[in-house]
């Protein structure tokens, strides 16, 4: 690079970040305004409980993008959650730790247990990480079937004591609606500053072309185990939440399946992009309850639509918008 | 029952499911080497594979070997439509494939729910009464189910290694721009190889169906085997895959007389995690270019 250049492109750069800073505010602000009213406005529990699961489902698919990032693609994302989920709900269970305070433990732990197995996993790529987080995956649900004594088997755990923050309980499906949304929102904000950092920039590096990073000097195995590590942690805390929420956990709640859903999350929505993980959570979660009407057709239609969308807008939906230009323009 | 009783018994039980899972593997590996596609909806056609042997045997009473034929008939055809229709236009991204044979999954095996419900049918044996080798005893069933999957792979084999189009895939396989060089119309493989893949696993489903029983559901646990299996012999690799099944079958079978079922599923896992850190392209695989 010459030097010209970078004092050519660094004031309009900063002042278009600082613009960039301020919308986002207003866009943040925006999202709390409207969060705060949604609880109130949806017609029922069932419509604020979809609204919550939603949620979740955006922090695990942004916790899976950090991941996909750095080109890796796990197929054991329901595991780390479930380690999570299990680990806060035993952490409050059987010692009495308060629930908030678990869920943290729980993160942390389930980071940990990531960054030793990133260890040793993640010098596999392409298919063969796939495979072997697939792997990793059933050995979860094996192991929570069988250790009996500490994790009660395929019968699962019950009545999870609800978060609580200095007296609040957010039980309530209402309630939880707000934890769930501060929460998301941090997650979101974190994955975004991480995707504009140095970090993000070795990540993007090392997704599109992995030799060449490594041949620019960038330590690629660190990058990949730092981000197998934040994504899985933050679905260890996800999952935690589902524990204290729905307040029942069993070997069930977490398997390969939803693995597979978090990514279809991210192809649907859109992987080129953060927020397309978050689109796709907010198109796929909701859906089939709309799709309840059509009783006993609902998952063919959701089959179905999840075809189309890969075979119409192969950049997923965030995509939409551009497509539509083309098309607009194409006249 | 003695020892050599239960090892024996384990034996030929290891041996169905082994072969049951090398039949699964074998059409799941070869998409994989062909196409580069990873077939999430291929225990889907193990079920559909379940349900046309249960409709064509149990309720029209045709002999078995035309239920067989019609079974192969029919879900390769099926399976060619599909590649032809839904994964072909997918197929150039790796993951958008993947999620694209996902959907296909849902869709199918709802449209099966939908139509036959959730509650498994059992389906009467093909063959029936006991045979005795000395002390122990086995189903004639049982060893049916062995010797027709052993003739169907036999059969896969000899059209792999001899026939134009066997030889063409497999040259597609190794090299598909080798391969369109040579004057192979890989497009026209793509769909054949893929009928081909989901008629073995409907084989599978039929042979199996009279062991197990018949539900919507009868295609995941084989789909989820296939995919270890595929794992432990190699990824694209056809003796890989019968090695490995076979192989799955027997930890499967006498880690479940030996500490129970639960501990025999934790066995295998380990296993092929273990084998995968050493050798990532597993038993028979080769590493790719």
């Amino acid at each position: 690079m010459n030097t010209v250049d970078t004092h050519m492109t660094q004031p309009t750069a900063a002042s278009a970040s600082q613009r960039g800073f301020w919308t986002r505010i207003v866009l943040v602000t925006l999202a709390c305004a409207v969060a705060y009213a949604t609880p109130g406005l949806l017609p029922n529990l069932f419509y604020v409980h979809i609204a919550n699961l939603t949620l979740v489902s955006g922090i695990f698919a942004l916790s899976l993008w950090i991941i996909y990032c750095v080109g890796q693609l796990s197929l054991g994302h329901a595991a780390f959650a479930g380690l999570g989920a299990y680990a806060s709900a035993l952490l409050s269970l059987r010692l009495g730790v308060p629930p908030f305070v678990s869920l943290l433990i729980a993160g942390i732990g389930t980071a940990t247990v990531a960054a030793l197995l990133g260890a040793v996993i993640l010098r596999l790529r392409g298919v063969y990480f796939v495979l072997v987080t697939f792997l990793f995956g059933q050995m979860f649900t094996l192991m929570v079937l069988n250790w009996q004594s500490l994790t009660n088997g395929a019968n699962g755990l019950i009545s999870i004591p609800p978060i609580t923050i200095l007296g609040l309980s957010f039980g309530p499906r209402p309630v939880f609606f707000y934890f769930a949304f501060v929460v998301f929102l941090l997650v979101l904000l974190f994955t975004w500053a991480l995707s504009r950092s140095t970090f993000g920039r070795a990540f993007d590096s090392i997704e599109q072309n992995i030799d060449l990073a490594e041949s620019c000097g960038i330590d690629t195995s660190k990058y990949q185990i730092i981000a197998f590590t934040i994504g899985s942690g933050i679905a260890g805390v996800g999952g935690a939440m589902i524990a204290h929420y729905i307040r029942y956990i069993s070997p069930d709640t977490f398997t390969f399946h939803n693995s597979v859903a978090y990514i279809t999350m991210l192809v649907v929505g859109g992987r080129s992009l953060f927020w397309g993980a978050v689109v796709g959570a907010a198109f796929l979660t909701p859906l089939p309850e709309f799709l309840r009407d059509f009783a006993g057709l609902q998952h063919i239609i959701y089959g179905a639509i999840m075809i189309l969308v890969l075979r119409l807008l192969p950049g997923g939906l965030i995509s939409l918008p551009a497509t539509l230009r083309r098309i607009g323009g194409g006249k | 029952m003695d020892l050599l009783t239960l090892l024996v018994q384990s034996g030929v039980n290891g041996l169905v499911i082994g072969t049951m899972y090398a039949l699964m593997a074998i059409g799941f590996t070869l998409v994989f080497g062909i196409m580069r596609v990873v077939n999430f909806a291929h225990g889907e056609f193990y079920m559909i594979g379940s349900f046309v042997a249960f409709i064509t045997y149990a309720q029209w009473h045709l002999p078995f070997a035309m239920t067989l034929l019609i079974t192969i008939a029919v879900v390769g055809i099926a399976g060619a439509l599909i590649e032809w229709l839904l994964i072909r236009p997918l197929r150039a991204d790796e993951l958008t494939g993947m999620i694209a044979t996902l959907g296909i999954s849902v869709v199918l095996q709802n449209s099966a729910l939908m139509y036959f419900g959730a509650s498994p049918r059992p389906m009467p044996d093909v063959v029936s009464g006991l045979v005795r080798f000395g002390p122990v005893v086995f189903s004639w069933s049982r060893i049916f189910v062995i010797v027709a999957a052993a003739l169907v792979i036999g059969a896969f084999w000899l059209f792999m290694q001899k026939s134009r189009t066997g030889r063409a895939m497999r040259a597609v396989a190794q090299d598909r721009e080798a391969a369109l060089i040579q004057g192979i119309d890989v497009e026209r493989i793509f769909p054949f190889a893929f009928g081909m893949s989901v008629a073995l696993a409907a084989v599978a489903g039929a042979l199996m169906a009279p062991v197990f029983s018949v539900s919507p559901f009868v295609g995941i646990t084989p789909m989820l085997k296939a995919f270890i299996v595929v794992i432990l012999g190699g990824l694209g690799s056809i003796p890989g895959a019968v090695l490995g099944g076979l192989l799955l079958g027997m930890i499967e079978s006498f880690g479940a007389t030996l500490f129970g079922a639960l501990v025999a599923d934790m066995l295998q896992l380990a296993l092929v995690i273990a084998i995968l850190l050493v050798r990532p392209t597993g038993l028979m695989g080769r590493k790719e270019a």
